[in-house]
C-alpha cells in the first residue's frame, strides 16, 4: 500500500508538472495581456503601461516567469491576481463554495436517479423501461448542457415563473430555502449528463452482479427477488461505481463551467472565464492547477476506495 | 415614469419629439450643486435605509491609486474624497479643499507653475485621525513612487517640491504648465498617510482589501464574486450620507441585471446600465424612474491612417457617407443613442454643435470614390495604384450589438465596392498591443476621450501620442495634423475656460474635416432606479452612476 | 476481433455479419438516416431557400418562424434563420468531421507507438495522455481558442488537440494485447520492420474500436464546437456555426426564443445520431463496451 501510494504520488507530481507547463505556454501564446483592460483608458499613457509591465514582471522571458511562478508555488505562494491583487488561493477559495454546492447537489441527484434507473433497467432487462432508459441516456448525452439550461430557463423561469433565471441567492435573503430555490434548475441541468452516464454504468454493473454465484445462492435460499436485489446485487454493483465517481470529476467541472455561465452562478467556472477575459494569468493558472489536483486526487481516492472495499484488487 | 435631464441647451428636435413620444412626465431638470439633492428638500436627519446598486462588472480594486476600471470608481467615490469634484455641469467644486484653486484666487500662479492648496480643517479619516496636508503630500508622492503600482501618472509626474505649509495648506511647483491637472485631481482620491506609511510594500497592504477613507461611507465587508457592503460615515464632513447602508451587487450578465431591476431586487442600475433593447420596456415599469442620460463615450470606427487604404481622405469621406447611421441607431440600438460628429461628449461645455452633419448617401459615396480614381476591379472591389479597397475590422468578440453593426456595415460597404472583413478578438488581445501599437486595420470602439470632463485630448490626437512612431499616448489611429498639434499644445497651457473653449471648438472642426475616425454615435446611458430613491443625479463627467451616493436617500 | 477491413475483402460485404448486425440495430439506422438527411439538407438546402444566409434586412428582424418565406424566422439582423442553420451545419459538421480525422490520426499514432514499443517511450506517451486528460478539456480548449485566431480550420485543430487522448488509450490497450499474438511474433521472426508490424499487421486488427471511437468523437466534436462558440471563443461571425448561432441567443430568450431553440435542436439531433451510429457499430464490430 505504501509503495503504491508513493508511486502514484510521484506520478501525480510529474503529471502536475506537465499540466503546468502546457497551461503556462498556452496562456502566454496570447498577444495582449492583463494590461489590455487599460487600453481604452483615456488617462493611461504608454509610459504607465510599460512601468506596470515591469512592476508586474511581465517583461521577463517566458521561462524565467515560469520558473519564478513554479518556485513560488513550491513554497506555497500561488501568486496574486492581477485584477484585484488578492492572493490567488483566496480568490479561488471565495468561488469554491458555489461550485462545490452546485457540483455536490447535481452529483447527488445523478447518483440517486442514475442508480435507480440502472438497477431497474438491469432487473427488467429488455423491458420498455429499459429501452426508453437506453435511448434516453443517449439523447441526454447528446444535448449541449448550456442549451438544456437555456430551454429550462425559457420554460420554467420565463414562461412558468417557478424558479429564478439565475444567481445563487437573492441579496438580503440568505435563507437555505432561498438557496435551494435557486439551486433547482442549474443542478438538474448539470446532472442530466451524469444521470445518463451513471445509469448506463449501473445497469452493466448490476447485470454483472446478477450473474454471480452468490446471487444464485441467495435465490436458491428462497429469498424474495426484492431482497436479493437490495442486499446482494446493489451492494456489489455499487463497488465499481466508486471509480466512476472519481473519473467523472473533470467532466463535472466542465459542465459546471458552462452551467455557471448560463445561470450566472458565482463559482469557479465564471471565475475562469472572467480571468481568461482579463488575461489574469495567476488566477487562470491557479484554477488549472487546482482542477488538475482535484482530478488526480479524485482518481487516487477512487482507486484506494476500491482497493479497501474489494480485497480482490491488490494495489501495486 | 420617464424623465430626461438634459444639460445640453442644444438638444435637437428629435430629442424633443422623443420626449413627447414617450409621454412620460418629462421635464428638463436643472443639475444641482453638490450636497443639495435634486427634488428632496428634506432628507432624513440620521442615515436610514439601504440601497442596492447593481453592476455588470465586479469592483475588485479598492486602493483608488492602483490600476482599476470604471466600476471600481463607485467604491472610491463613496469611501474616499478627492481635493475637488467635477459636478454634472462640468464645473469643479471643492471637496477636500476649502476653495478650488484658480489663477483668479491666487491658488495657481499666472504662469500656471506654482500651486497653493488650502484644505478644509474639519475632515477626519474613518478611524478618527484628522486629515491634513501631510496626507495630500503622501498621496501625490506615492503615485510617483517607482515601487508603487500606480494607475495614471499623467500630470502627477510634473509635480515637484511639495511643501506642507501648515496642516491645512500646501504648495507645489509644476515642471510645466498643465491646465488639465486640476480636473485630474477630481479623480485622485486621498489615501491616509498614517496607515500606508507603515507598510513595507504598499502594493500588498491590508488597506487595499479594506480601505479607510474620508468619504461618506465606510468599508463594511466584501463577499467576493457577489457584493460589497458599505455603511454610513456619520462623521462625514460634507452633506450626507442619508443612507445607513450602501450595497454594490455584482451581476455578471446584462440581461439578469435588468431582470433584477425589474423584479426590485436591486434599487439602482449602475455600470453598464440598462441595455438599449430594454429601454422601451423599462420606461413603462411602475414605480421605477428610468432616465436616458448622455454619456461621455463616443462609438466610432477607428481607421489606422498609416494603412494605404485609408491615407486617401476621399476613402474616409466615402466610407462615412456609406454608413446608414439612422438604421444602425434606430434598428440595432433601439434609438437610444445620439448621432454625433465629434469626439467631445455632448454634455460638455466644449462640445461643438455646429459641425456639418453626416448624410447617408450611397450614390455620393460611389461618386467620391470614382472621382478619386478608385476603380472597381474584376471582383467588384475598387483598386487604385495597386491598393485594393479591402480591410479588416476588429472589435471585442462577444459584443453582440457591435458584431451586428459590423455585419450591417459589411453589407453597405460592399455596395460601394469596398470589402470589409470581420476579425474580432477577445478583449485581452484586442485592446493590448494590437490596439495600442496600431496593429489593427480598422476597429470599432466606444471611447471616452476626455478625463474627468477636461477637454484635453492630446493623448488621443496629438502626433506625439502615436506609440507606433515612438510617441507616448494612445493616438492609435496615427492621426497627425500640425495645426491640431499646435492647438492642443496651447490648450494644455491655457487655464481660462473661454479661451480653452475657442481652442477646442476649432480642434473639433478640423478633426471633422479630416475624419481620422468615423463617429457612429454618442452613447446615452439608460439609468434606472426605484421611485422613492431621491437625491440621485447623473453626471457624464464621472464614469459611474454612484458618483455621489452621499446625497441619496429614500423618500420618507 | 472482426474488422471492417477484413470483411471487405471477402466478396459481398453487405452480406457480412457486421453489416447484418448493424442493420438490425434500429437506432443506428435511424441515426444514419438522420445524419444523411441533415448532411444532404446542409449541402443542397441553401440553394433551395429564397434567402441568402448573409443577407441583412433590418426591417424583417426578429420575425418568428413561419413568417412569409422565413420558415424558421429571422435573427437580430433580419437574416433568414433557415438559411443560416443550414450554412452553419456545413461548418459545424465539417469542423467535427475533420477534427475527428485529425484526432483519430494523432490518437492512433500515439496509441500504436506507446502500445507496441512500451518501455519508457510508452510510459512517457501515456503520462502525456494522462496529463491532457487531467485538464477539464474545456479549460484547455478555451485557453487555446483565446490564444489562437479562431478560424474554422483553427477550431478544428484545437478540438482535435484536446480530444485525441481517448482514442490513444483505446488503441494502446488494444495494441498491447495484440503485441504478443502469434501473427506479430511471426512477423518479427520474418524480420519485418517495427513500423511495418505496427501499421500493417497490428493496426488493421485494431480497426474496430478505432472506428467506434471515431464515430463517437464526431459527436463529441460537434458538442465541443458548440461549447466554445457559445462562449464566444469559437467560430466568429458573420460565418455561422450551430454554436455561435446560440451565442447571444440568451439575451433574446424572452422575446425571440426560436433563436435559442432551433440551433440547439439541430445540435442535439446531429449528436444523437452519431451516438446512435456509434452504438450500432459497437454491437456490429463486437467492440467491448467500455465507453457509454
Amino acid at each position: 500500500m505504501r509503495g503504491f501510494l508513493l508511486n502514484r504520488l510521484s506520478q501525480s507530481l510529474i503529471l502536475l508538472l506537465i499540466v503546468s507547463i502546457i497551461g503556462f505556454v498556452v496562456l502566454n501564446l496570447l498577444p495582449g495581456g492583463p494590461l489590455a483592460q487599460f487600453g481604452l483608458d483615456p488617462g493611461m499613457t504608454q509610459d504607465d503601461l510599460d512601468r506596470l509591465k515591469e512592476q508586474l514582471g511581465l517583461n521577463r522571458p517566458l521561462w524565467m516567469q515560469y520558473l519564478d511562478w513554479i518556485w513560488r508555488l513550491l513554497q506555497g505562494d500561488w501568486g496574486h491576481s492581477f485584477r484585484d491583487n488578492a492572493p490567488v488561493l483566496s480568490v479561488i477559495g471565495r468561488h469554491l463554495f458555489a461550485t462545490l454546492l452546485l457540483m455536490g447537489t447535481s452529483t447527488a441527484i445523478a447518483i440517486a436517479i442514475g442508480t435507480w434507473i440502472g438497477i431497474r433497467g438491469a432487473t427488467h432487462r429488455y423491458s420498455l423501461f429499459d429501452h426508453l432508459a437506453t435511448v434516453g441516456a443517449m439523447v441526454a448525452l447528446s444535448i449541449p448542457t448550456f442549451w438544456f439550461g437555456l430551454v429550462g430557463i425559457y420554460i420554467f423561469s420565463l414562461k412558468l415563473g417557478w424558479v429564478p433565471a439565475g444567481n445563487m441567492y437573492t441579496i438580503g435573503d440568505g435563507s437555505v430555502l432561498n438557496y435551494l430555490h435557486h439551486l433547482i434548475l442549474p443542478s438538474i441541468v448539470l446532472s442530466l449528463v451524469h444521470v445518463a452516464i451513471w445509469s448506463r454504468y449501473m445497469r452493466t454493473s448490476t447485470l454483472d452482479a446478477i450473474s454471480q454465484d452468490f446471487v444464485k445462492t441467495a435465490r436458491a435460499k428462497g429469498l424474495t427477488e426484492r431482497r436479493v436485489i437490495m442486499k446482494h446485487v446493489v451492494g456489489n454493483a455499487l463497488l465499481p461505481m466508486i471509480t466512476l465517481a472519481g473519473v467523472q470529476l473533470p467532466s463535472i467541472l466542465t459542465g459546471a463551467l458552462v452551467t455557471e455561465t448560463v445561470f450566472t452562478w458565482p463559482g469557479m467556472g465564471r471565475l475562469f472565464l472572467d480571468s481568461l477575459g482579463y488575461s489574469d494569468y495567476p488566477v487562470v493558472m491557479g484554477l488549472l492547477m487546482f482542477s488538475a489536483i482535484l482530478v488526480i486526487l479524485g482518481n487516487l481516492i477512487a482507486d484506494i476506495a476500491v482497493a479497501i472495499v474489494d480485497p480482490r484488487i491488490r494495489l501495486g | 415614469m420617464t424623465e430626461r435631464s438634459n444639460t445640453n441647451p442644444n438638444y435637437s428636435r428629435r430629442d424633443a419629439l422623443r420626449l413627447m413620444a414617450l409621454g412620460g412626465a418629462a421635464g428638463l431638470i436643472a443639475p444641482n450643486l453638490l450636497g443639495k439633492p435634486a427634488f428632496a428638500q428634506n432628507p432624513p436627519a440620521s442615515p436610514t435605509g439601504r440601497v442596492i446598486v447593481g453592476f455588470s462588472q465586479e469592483p475588485t480594486v479598492f486602493n483608488p491609486l492602483m490600476p482599476h476600471t470604471e466600476c471600481d470608481d463607485a467604491v472610491h467615490f463613496s469611501v474616499f474624497d478627492a481635493l475637488v469634484r467635477m459636478d454634472p455641469k462640468g464645473v469643479l467644486q471643492p471637496n477636500l479643499v476649502a476653495e478650488v484653486p484658480s489663477q483668479k484666487n491666487g491658488g495657481i500662479s499666472e504662469d500656471g507653475l506654482l500651486w497653493r492648496i488650502r484644505l478644509r480643517d474639519d475632515v477626519r479619516w474613518h478611524d478618527g485621525q484628522p486629515f491634513t496636508a501631510e496626507d495630500v503630500k503622501f498621496t501625490l508622492e506615492l503615485i510617483t513612487n517607482p515601487k508603487f503600482r500606480a494607475w495614471r501618472t499623467a500630470g502627477h509626474s510634473l509635480v515637484r517640491d511639495i511643501k506642507v505649509v501648515s496642516p491645512t495648506e500646501l504648495t507645489w511647483r509644476m515642471e510645466e504648465a498643465f491646465a488639465p491637472y486640476l480636473s485630474f485631481l477630481a479623480e485622485t482620491f486621498m489615501v491616509p498617510k498614517h496607515i500606508l506609511e507603515k507598510e513595507a510594500d504598499p502594493n500588498a497592504a491590508a488597506f487595499n482589501q479594506a480601505p479607510v477613507g474620508t468619504g461618506a461611507f465606510k468599508w463594511a465587508q466584501r463577499i467576493a464574486g457577489d457584493h460589497i457592503e458599505l455603511v454610513a460615515n456619520t462623521d462625514y464632513a460634507g452633506a450626507g450620507p442619508y443612507l445607513e447602508r450602501l450595497v454594490f451587487k455584482y451581476i455578471p450578465d446584462m440581461t439578469v441585471l435588468y431582470t433584477q431591476f425589474k423584479s426590485g431586487d436591486i434599487d439602482l442600475v449602475d455600470q453598464a446600465f440598462i441595455t438599449a433593447d430594454n429601454y422601451a420596456e423599462a420606461s413603462t415599469l411602475p414605480d421605477r424612474v428610468v432616465m436616458l442620460e448622455r454619456g461621455a463615450s463616443v462609438e466610432s470606427i477607428y481607421l489606422n491612417l498609416e494603412k494605404p487604404q485609408f491615407k486617401d481622405p476621399a476613402v474616409r469621406q466615402a466610407l462615412y457617407a456609406a454608413i446608414d447611421r439612422k438604421a444602425i441607431l434606430e434598428g440595432l440600438y433601439y434609438g437610444v443613442h445620439n448621432p454625433t460628429e465629434t469626439f467631445m461628449p455632448q454634455n460638455s461645455y466644449y462640445y461643438n454643435p455646429n459641425l456639418p452633419a453626416q448624410e447617408f448617401n450611397i450614390e455620393r459615396a460611389r461618386q467620391i470614390l470614382d472621382e478619386a480614381g478608385w476603380v472597381p476591379g474584376s471582383d467588384g472591389i475598387r483598386v487604385k495604384d495597386g491598393v485594393r479597397l479591402s480591410f479588416a475590422n476588429s472589435t471585442t468578440s462577444g459584443n453582440h450589438l457591435r458584431e451586428q453593426t459590423q455585419q450591417f456595415l459589411q453589407q453597405t460597404f460592399a455596395e460601394i465596392g469596398v470589402e470589409m472583413t470581420i476579425s474580432n478578438l477577445p478583449a485581452a488581445v484586442m485592446w493590448g498591443d494590437f490596439w495600442l501599437k496600431s496593429q489593427f486595420e480598422s476597429a470599432i470602439s466606444g471611447v471616452t476621450n476626455v478625463i474627468a470632463g477636461d477637454p484635453d485630448v492630446a493623448n488621443r490626437l496629438h502626433t506625439k501620442a502615436i506609440v507606433a512612431k515612438g510617441g507616448k499616448g494612445s493616438n492609435t489611429g496615427q492621426y497627425s495634423n500640425p495645426e491640431v498639434d499646435a492647438l492642443l499644445d496651447k490648450g494644455t497651457r491655457t487655464f481660462d475656460r473661454e479661451e480653452r473653449r475657442a481652442i477646442y471648438l476649432r480642434v473639433q472642426e478640423i478633426v471633422r474635416q479630416d475624419l481620422p475616425f468615423l463617429p457612429l454615435f454618442a452613447y446615452a446611458n439608460v439609468f434606472g432606479r426605484k421611485k422613492g430613491l431621491e437625491g440621485f443625479e447623473a453626471n457624464s463627467n464621472a464614469r459611474v452612476a454612484s458618483w455621489h451616493a452621499a446625497g441619496w436617500h429614500w423618500k420618507d | 476481433m472482426t474488422a471492417l477491413v477484413a470483411n471487405a475483402g471477402q466478396g459481398r460485404w453487405w452480406r457480412s455479419r457486421t453489416v447484418r448486425r448493424f442493420t438490425s440495430h434500429h437506432l443506428a439506422l435511424l441515426g444514419l438516416a438522420m445524419i444523411t438527411l441533415l448532411t444532404l439538407a446542409c449541402v443542397f438546402g441553401p440553394y433551395l431557400l429564397p434567402y441568402d444566409s448573409l443577407y441583412i434586412d433590418l426591417r424583417a428582424r426578429f420575425s418568428p418562424p413561419l413568417t412569409g418565406h422565413h420558415y424558421l424566422g429571422t435573427d437580430p439582423l433580419g437574416r433568414d434563420l433557415a438559411a443560416r442553420l443550414l450554412m452553419a451545419g456545413r461548418i459545424s459538421l465539417a469542423v467535427a468531421f475533420f477534427a475527428m480525422l485529425l484526432s483519430t490520426l494523432i490518437g492512433t499514432l500515439v496509441g500504436v507507438v506507446a502500445g507496441y514499443r512500451g518501455g519508457w517511450i510508452g510510459a512517457a506517451l501515456m503520462r502525456t495522455v494522462d496529463g491532457f486528460l487531467s485538464f477539464p478539456s474545456i479549460f484547455l480548449l478555451l485557453a487555446l481558442a483565446v490564444a489562437l485566431k479562431p478560424s474554422p480550420a483553427m477550431v478544428t485543430v484545437i478540438i482535435a488537440v484536446t480530444s485525441w487522448m481517448e482514442v490513444a488509450r483505446i488503441v494502446e490497450a488494444e495494441v498491447r494485447s495484440l503485441r504478443e499474438r502469434e501473427f506479430v511474433l511471426a512477423g518479427r521472426m520474418l524480420g519485418l520492420s517495427g513500423a511495418h508490424i505496427m501499421f500493417r499487421e497490428i493496426l488493421p486488427n485494431a480497426m474496430g474500436p478505432i472506428i467506434v471511437a471515431a464515430t463517437l468523437t464526431v459527436a463529441h466534436a460537434i458538442l465541443l464546437e458548440a461549447y466554445i462558440s457559445f462562449l464566444g471563443y469559437g467560430i466568429q461571425p458573420p460565418l455561422a456555426s450551430w454554436g455561435n448561432m446560440l451565442e447571444g441567443a440568451q439575451q433574446y430568450l424572452a422575446s425571440a426564443p426560436w433563436l435559442a431553440i432551433i440551433p440547439g435542436a439541430a445540435i442535439t439531433i446531429a449528436v444523437t445520431s452519431f451516438n446512435f451510429i456509434g452504438d450500432g457499430l459497437r454491437d456490429a464490430l463486437d467492440v467491448r463496451d467500455d465507453r457509454v
